[in-house]
């Protein structure tokens, strides 16, 4: 069966000539509060937790001229890998459109849910254990390496970390053992019979 | 009944409760013995809360050393910590991780000496120095909450605050105002800000450390001095040597305690259960994230404070308070079986409002 273009085209068509004034994405915030149930702002993928708009630094309006050409340039980065670093986005803001181009991304918020399958599945920029795809679908931060869905965190730093825990149980159960015997020790020399014992021998 | 007989009295019923003549190592430690019973595993719930807190004290001392207590800096020197000072964000996981297992001890800890009658003649002293110690606790979380001046932190505090003032509403006449009055003293200016964090600082570092230290002090010493409480109606199975046989068994849960509080501390940060906008530094011109809460210790007064009438939480805490300092008069004759009923409806009250409150809330509300 042939499926109609017109409907996404046009769609496209109307995302792309208001490109230029449409600063955030609030559809997909949406998503991963919906998706996710945790609370997202715009600091997911800007420099800003208020998104782009605002005289704030990591803001359109905080923008020198060098850095207004370089978001020229990622705006206009349509096809993946343009090596863009718009200043108004964060590492994961920049990756997505490195990633997908910034047509891709655009034609994505009509159908924000698929936005995490079309990203690269290997990506960890903060190297917290859980790949930026699934933090995007857990609804938690990919460049807070303390943010991350909780059992996933925990298994991820627990396999890292598996040496040093098991060091430290030894140490514990060796410093156990260490004191029964000194508090028998205790025990024992302080006892009555065991200090009149001590006191009459040679 | 005159004066001398009054005094002779007081020096009585003191004498009793403290038999400073028992404040020696054999009546202390040598001769003390714990007894064993299907209960025996609520003794080692204090010594687990005191651990806790001696992680806090470690801790906290560690972090002291980094922390600035100033609004521009308060937020990125914990950042620093966690990010820059080796073991720093091990250090901070762990103090905020043992700080609310300190405070699920201490409430276990009460339940439990509550269902076992632990505030019986002579211990009503060492009852009301617990739940002293459960109040500094609580201003310890509360106080400490502030401190990383993160967007959860400042306007939780807000909130909290702003209910002291709510209270003026039901007060008579001039007394009207004392609430608004005690908020601004707490919070040194009209909103949150610099004088809240130094204040709120000098009392997490310097006026609670030291009030618990002298009420933990009599606590512990009291226990010392009258032993165990019985704990049961029917005769122990047996009795073990407090030294150094359940000393010992106490060390072990300590040892347990430590291995779980370390891999806590490793490999789950606290502040994962909670959304990232929460923890992003306050900022007074910014927007107020959704989702902003108490710690989870105050779910039981919050979520029941988001639904039902000021007053009537009021009336409530007034009342629970009371009771609690007034447990080993109130509570004199009722038996064991009902205080463990009541404890247990307390214990489910506690947990259906710390996991299931903000259900209910939204059940009701929307």
């Amino acid at each position: 069966m042939r499926t109609n273009p017109f409907p996404i085209a046009w769609k496209l068509l109307i995302v792309l000539a208001t490109a230029n004034t449409l600063q955030a994405y609030p559809e997909l915030q949406k998503q991963i509060v919906k998706s996710s149930g945790r609370n997202v702002n715009c600091a997911m993928c800007h420099e800003h937790s208020d998104g782009p708009e605002g005289t704030a630094p990591g803001q359109i309006g905080h923008l020198t001229s060098a850095e207004q050409a370089e978001l020229g340039r990622a705006r206009a980065a349509f096809n993946p890998g343009g090596n863009v670093k718009s200043p108004i986005l964060n590492a994961f803001g920049n990756h997505i459109i490195n990633s997908l181009g910034k047509k891709q991304f655009l034609e994505l918020k009509v159908t924000p849910a698929e936005l995490a399958d079309k990203l690269p599945q290997d990506s960890d920029l903060d190297k917290d254990g859980i790949p930026d795809a699934v933090e995007l679908r857990t609804g938690t931060h990919p460049l807070i390496k303390s943010d991350g869905q909780p059992w996933l965190l925990f298994k991820a730093n627990f396999a890292e970390n598996f040496t040093q825990i098991l060091l430290m149980l030894a140490a514990t159960i060796l410093g156990l053992w260490g004191l029964r015997h000194l508090l028998h020790g205790f025990d024992a020399a302080t006892r009555s019979d065991v200090c009149d014992e001590y006191e009459e021998s040679p | 009944m005159n004066v001398k007989e009054t005094l002779k009295k007081t020096e009585e019923y003191i004498a009793e409760r403290l038999p400073v003549d028992k404040m020696n190592y054999a009546s202390m430690v040598q001769k003390k013995e714990v007894p064993v019973h299907r209960l025996s595993w609520s003794y080692y719930m204090g010594g687990l809360a005191l651990f806790f807190f001696m992680v806090q004290i470690v801790t906290g001392l560690m972090l002291l050393f980094y922390y600035q207590p100033t609004v521009s800096d308060a937020h990125a020197s914990v950042e620093y910590i966690t990010d820059h000072i080796p073991a720093g964000g091990l250090v901070r996981n762990i103090h905020a991780w043992a700080s609310s297992l300190m405070i699920g001890s201490v409430l276990v800890h009460l339940l439990t000496a509550f269902a076992m009658k632990a505030f019986e003649k002579p211990r009503e002293l060492t009852w009301v120095t617990g739940i002293l110690l459960l109040g500094i606790t609580f201003a310890f979380g509360f106080t400490g909450y502030l401190l990383p001046w993160h967007q959860i932190a400042v306007n939780a505090t807000k909130i909290g605050l702003q209910t002291i003032e709510q209270i003026g509403a039901y007060l008579p006449g001039a007394m009207s105002d004392w609430p608004r009055q005690a908020k601004e003293i707490i919070q040194g200016e009209a909103s949150v800000g610099q004088a809240t964090l130094s204040r709120f600082f000098a009392l997490h570092v310097i006026v609670l450390p030291l009030a618990i230290f002298a009420v933990l002090g009599f606590h512990l010493v009291s226990v010392q001095l009258h032993g165990m409480s019985k704990g049961i109606d029917e005769k122990p199975r047996s009795m073990e040597k407090f030294f150094p046989t359940f000393f010992l068994k106490d060390l072990r849960v300590w040892g347990f305690a430590f291995m779980v509080l370390y891999i806590l501390g490793v490999c789950l940060p606290f502040e994962s259960l909670f959304s990232y906008p929460l923890f992003e530094p306050f900022d007074p011109k910014g927007s107020t994230p959704d989702g902003i809460k108490p710690e989870w210790y105050f779910f039981w007064v919050y979520y029941p404070l988001e639904l039902l009438p000021l007053w009537v939480i009021l009336v409530g805490s007034t009342l629970l308070g009371f009771v609690l300092m007034a447990t080993p008069w109130i509570f004199k004759n009722t038996n064991r079986k009902t205080l463990q009923l009541i404890a247990i409806v307390a214990g489910i009250y506690l947990i259906i409002m710390t996991v299931w409150g903000e259900n209910i809330y939204h059940l009701f509300k929307g």
